[in-house]
């Protein structure tokens, strides 16, 4: 049988030309199964959102209301945190949450999860992470140092208290793609494992079928579980990234 | 995606779909506990794939999803706000109206109430005359009453002397059988009375 990691394994598709980059670097752009998956994710949210907002009524149908359910869902979480001006940064936090959610819907659905490969939740993270220093540096300037050093603290608290926020402000990246990572590496080999141990205990007869229930309710409760967990993930980085976008939109001053 | 990495995209890529890879990633995966998603050949692609991905989500997010949204919103709050306005000003209407009506009912009671007023005193003041004009009329009557009863009283009174000269002259005639007189008769009776 194969070994819980198989799932993670990249497959090779349709080859492409490898394109050279600038730098000497150069990319193979052939598909696989995780730029498969992440077309079919982002396919997903733009043809959800297309026909949802294609004949856009004040009264909404069904499907209207569910794309709007979760536009307001994300603008007023934006807005609680990042205050008034958090329109500006919705189309980035929606975009991130509607892309993660998709793709990590779809781990559960389809036999590849590409939030469950750290090439794409690094990328993602350091998308979140560049774009929290470039609007950083285009608002506050030099006062980005203000960052680390937060007001109305002694001196010599400062001492502690600086290498302490720089340290966490450069892990944000990290955690933000292993926390992503993590979730959903972890429970896609927890599902394959507990559907091992019906496999290979059904195979061993009558007495085998029987306790391959255990594992089998056990496979159903963690399939809903993660049900939640890809949610609650897309979510949380949606929440991360509004969080450490206020921090710099707001520098200094706490709304 | 380091650089070293680049020159086994090609090959792995072409020449083995899966399984075996050239250098450190057949090192890692020899050595067991290797994840599939360390297999860094596979990292360039991804990430250029991920991040044209995400700017075409984004873009159309952007321009067209979130616009269409937001649009559809602000219009429903206006649809929503003008009809509340218009309810409110039908209300005040309505208020108005009503109170207009009040004001109409209270004035046409005030007035009815002075009217009534108004006819009772007239009425009064009629019946007043007319009471007086009949209690007039009536002691003008009972002066003529009493008039005509103390003339027939002072006849009567007048009689009665006469009457009593008659009855005496006759008694006198009857018991003496001597006539008198009527003039002395008369004079005895005013003596005596």
């Amino acid at each position: 049988m194969a070994s819980p990691m198989e799932q993670f394994k990249i497959h090779q598709g349709l080859q492409l030309p490898t394109v050279p980059l600038p730098g000497g670097l150069a990319v193979d752009l052939s598909l696989n199964n995780s730029i498969m998956a992440m077309l079919i994710a982002a396919g997903l949210v733009i043809a959800f959102f297309s026909v949802a907002t294609s004949r856009a009524a004040v009264v909404p149908g069904r499907v209207q209301l569910m794309a709007e359910g979760v536009f307001s869902y994300i603008d007023d979480m934006a807005a609680g945190i990042i205050g008034p001006e958090s329109r500006k940064f919705l189309p980035y936090v929606l975009s991130m949450f509607l892309f993660v959610l998709s793709m990590n819907m779809l781990g559960l659905f389809l036999a590849f999860t590409a939030t469950a490969q750290l090439a794409v939740t690094a990328t993602l993270a350091l998308m979140t992470f560049l774009i929290v220093l470039i609007v950083g540096f285009a608002r506050n300037g030099a006062n980005m140092y203000k960052l680390f050093v937060p007001a109305g603290i002694p001196w010599y608290m400062l001492l502690l208290v600086t290498p302490i926020e720089i340290i966490s402000f450069f892990l944000r990246p990290v955690t933000l793609a292993l926390r992503l990572f993590g979730n959903m590496l972890g429970g896609h080999v927890a599902l394959k494992v507990f559907a091992g141990f019906v496999f290979s205990l059904a195979s061993l007869g009558a007495a085998g079928i029987v306790g391959a229930v255990l594992p089998l309710v056990g496979v159903v409760a963690l399939t809903s579980l993660e049900f939640l967990v890809a949610f609650l993930q897309a979510f949380v980085f949606a929440v991360l990234t509004c969080v450490y976008l206020n921090d710099v939109v707001n520098l200094g001053h706490h709304h | 995606m380091a650089a070293e990495e680049i020159p086994h995209v090609p090959d792995a890529a072409s020449a083995v779909p899966e399984g075996a890879h050239a250098g450190t990633v057949t090192a890692e995966q020899s050595g067991g506990g290797g994840l599939p998603q360390f297999e860094f050949q596979y990292w360039g692609g991804q990430i250029v794939w991920l991040l044209l991905i995400f700017i075409v989500l984004y873009t159309l997010m952007s321009r067209v999803f979130i616009p269409r949204l937001r649009r559809v919103q602000d219009t429903r709050a206006q649809t929503i706000a003008s009809a509340v306005a218009e309810a409110r000003r039908v209300q005040d209407e309505a208020d108005a109206q009503a109170a207009a009506a009040r004001a109409e009912i209270d004035q046409a009671r005030t007035r009815a109430r002075s009217v009534a007023a108004e006819a009772k005193v007239k009425a009064n003041a009629e019946f007043a005359a007319r009471q007086a004009e009949a209690d007039a009329r009536i002691a003008e009557e009972v002066a003529a009453a009493e008039t005509r009863i103390r003339g027939l009283r002072d006849t009567a009174m007048a009689s009665v002397d006469d009457i009593a000269v008659e009855t005496a002259g006759a008694m006198v005639q009857r018991l003496t059988g001597i006539t008198v007189s009527a003039a002395d008769l008369r004079a005895a009776i005013k003596g005596a009375a």
